[in-house]
């Protein structure tokens, strides 16, 4: 993978934490899921690639889905204002990333820009769901970490593991879906999505 | 295949099928085949557990597949919780007001989940391979997220929406672990990830050290350990009390049994003593955020969740010492704190049952109205709190000696310290809730408690006969294959 092609999902992943409506975010990190779909069928050596890569494309098409019905069915009056200014998310986002590259030695991944643009995804997708009071804006920072995740097992030297590749993606569908009930309960019983509203349970 | 890893199959298969079943079933059958299934799906699993306890000196390490003693014990456990959780969950829908889902699917949706929860919860302390047992952790968040949160109620919601969120942050971190171990095996990718391939891990041990420790992190926020504990006592408390009960006594310490997986596949890569140190950490820090908690007067599930923090930290000091004493310790303390545990929980059905506002706070008296009721929640927390007879006093000492054949005299002083704190704590609330001032005179039998009078005499039993096994357990055959992990 190019330098350029890996640095391009790092702008998506960046745009994701400073963009302020659900559906830009929802469109940004499909389209990332599916960029490094293709770059998995064009990298693929062995039909196990190729499933892998079909696996990680139906993974993001679902996700959007998914998530495109649960803004559709859950319109907030307003947008739900995050608790810290976009620039300042960005710039928490890129000083943690910063520090995870800076932290973390050569991990053996097939470039060194590789391995600091998933440092970067996994440090951006914390920040989106640290950062953001939206509830889908966290389960999108989720997806976010899960890209970056991506990105690195294809950027494995070696055989990968068709079974594991399939089965992140299917527990990431999993647990997505799941956060959609829980999304769409918390918008019925506090008519909002607004994590903020989440904070009875204290001792 | 063995007749290890045919049976391992049919213990993970049983609950899978039951859960088929009970999604697939007319309406009237639903809770007929929930409750019969419980019976040979727990069986298969105790049938497991002998076997590999029986024999723990010959171990299946498979690629997929592993059968050792630590599955064994765990398996023992899941297989024990899961049947006992499904019998006692008709008293729970009973009382149900409301749930996630409308009336009709209540009680087939509640126990397809539990089942399909069971068996992903049994397969993976038998996953011979990081990424199955990773992914396998993440499908458990999926399933008892939806548990915790079943009865829609706001709180419940809360705890369900930060149990999912956080865990599954954790467990990206795990991931991001995983890659960068993956990458140093030789053979490289993610299909290289069984646990003795681990063991020659060759990209040096700064890198080998930053993905323990990101494995390690990502983990803990799933076992609950602190600092990364934040969604527990909230997802134990919240959760209707056969959940709880399973994800305290069977959950934490299946994730906390891949911890210590890594922490011997890795410990050549890393050094032992470095491997051993973070789980000493995470150890000491859990105790010493839960005991402070154990102090004050809190509603009787959210004390047992703090006290599910306690345990797990001691059983993290325990794997982190790594002799011979404490890792006898850890098989005592996992049994142990399951039994005691799990009965805390089921008797909380009753309790609510009995006194409403026992969600929110303190009860106090207990004893003094509903005797029967007093006497399960009384041996529940004096077994939890170390009380002698109790086999966690016998475990914690054992711990706490394997500290110090371990070489680690200030962590072991400090974990009696803590140990001891909150054993004071626990004891205050032992006695406030069984022989304290009543508030409420009701001595009507609370619904659901002949069911935990007769759990109770059975975890009397299981734990006086834990407390003995705990004395000749140390230097046995079965604690010596706990100590060489899988070959």
């Amino acid at each position: 993978m190019s330098g350029t092609f890996v640095w391009a999902l790092v702008g998506l992943g960046l745009s994701v934490v400073v963009v302020r409506r659900r559906t830009v975010a929802v469109g940004l990190v499909t389209l990332q899921a599916l960029l490094l779909a293709g770059a998995a069928l064009v990298a693929a050596a062995s039909g196990g690639d190729v499933v892998a890569g079909v696996a990680l494309g139906i993974r993001g098409f679902a996700l959007a889905a998914l998530f495109l019905v649960l803004v559709a069915r859950t319109r907030e009056p307003r947008p739900v204002q995050a608790g810290i200014a976009p620039l300042a998310r960005a710039g928490i986002a890129v000083a943690l990333a910063l520090a995870l590259v800076w932290l973390v030695p050569a991990i053996g991944l097939e470039s060194r820009a590789a391995e600091r643009s998933v440092l970067a995804l996994v440090a951006f997708g914390a920040v989106t769901a640290a950062t953001r009071r939206a509830t889908l804006f966290q389960v999108i920072g989720i997806v976010l970490v899960e890209n970056g995740l991506a990105l690195a097992a294809l950027e494995l030297p070696g055989a990968s593991s068709v079974a594991i590749e399939i089965g992140v993606a299917l527990d990431l569908v999993l647990v997505a879906a799941v956060a959609a009930v829980f999304h769409e309960r918390i918008f019925a019983e506090f008519g909002t999505g607004d994590s903020t509203a989440l904070r009875t349970l204290r001792d | 295949m063995t007749s290890r890893e045919t049976l391992a199959l049919a213990a993970v298969a049983a609950p899978a099928l039951v859960a088929a079943l009970v999604a697939l079933a007319p309406r009237r059958l639903v809770a007929g085949v929930a409750l019969a299934g419980a019976v040979p799906a727990g069986g298969l699993a105790l049938a497991l557990a002998g076997i590999a306890l029986g024999r723990p000196g010959s171990p299946l390490a498979g690629d997929w597949v592993a059968v050792d003693a630590a599955a064994g014990l765990l398996a023992g456990v899941i297989g024990l919780v899961g049947a006992a959780s499904v019998l006692v969950s008709p008293v729970y829908l009973a009382g149900m007001r409301a749930s996630l889902v409308s009336v009709p699917r209540r009680e087939r949706t509640y126990y397809a989940v539990l089942y399909a929860f069971w068996a992903i919860l049994l397969a993976v302390p038998l996953a011979g391979n990081l990424g199955a047992a990773w992914l396998l952790v993440e499908a458990t968040t999926a399933a008892s997220a939806l548990l915790v949160g079943f009865s829609g109620k706001r709180r419940a919601l809360e705890a369900g929406w930060k149990y999912l969120i956080l865990t599954s942050l954790g467990l990206g971190v795990a991931l991001l672990g995983i890659v960068l171990l993956a990458a140093g095996v030789p053979g490289g990718g993610l299909g290289a990830l069984s646990w003795h391939a681990l063991g020659t891990y060759a990209s040096g041990s700064e890198a080998a050290l930053v993905a323990y420790l990101l494995l390690l992190a990502g983990l803990a926020a799933k076992i609950g350990l602190a600092p990364v504990h934040n969604w527990l006592p909230d997802a134990h408390s919240e959760a209707p009390p056969p959940v709880s009960a399973l994800l305290s006594a069977a959950l934490l310490p299946a994730v906390l049994v891949v911890a210590w997986r890594s922490q011997q596949a890795l410990a050549p890569a890393i050094g032992d003593q470095t491997a051993q140190t973070v789980l000493v950490a995470f150890g000491l820090a859990s105790l010493a955020v839960s005991v402070p908690f154990l102090w004050r007067p809190l509603a009787w599930k959210r004390l047992l969740a703090y006290s599910s923090l306690e345990h797990m930290g001691v059983i993290a000091l325990g794997i982190g010492f790594g002799t011979e004493l404490a890792l006898a310790g850890v098989a005592i303390h996992v049994a142990a704190h399951a039994i005691a545990k799990a009965l805390g929980f089921y008797a909380s059905t009753p309790l609510l049952g009995h006194e409403p506002r026992a969600a929110r706070r303190a009860v106090a008296g207990i004893g003094r109205t509903q005797p029967a009721l007093g006497a399960a929640m009384g041996i529940s927390i004096g077994a939890l709190a170390g009380l002698p007879p109790s086999p966690i006093f016998v475990s914690e000492v054992l711990i706490v000696a394997g500290g110090f054949q371990a070489g680690r005299p200030w962590a072991a002083a400090a974990a009696t310290v803590l140990l001891a704190l909150g054993f004071l704590g626990l004891a205050h609330a032992l006695l406030e809730t069984t022989a304290g001032k009543a508030r409420r005179r009701d001595t009507a039998e609370a619904p659901g408690l002949r069911g935990v009078v007769a759990l109770t005499a059975v975890s009397v039993v299981l734990l006086l006969a834990l407390a003995g096994a705990g004395l000749w357990l140390p230097q046995t055959e079965l604690v010596e294959a706990l100590l060489r992990g899988i070959p």
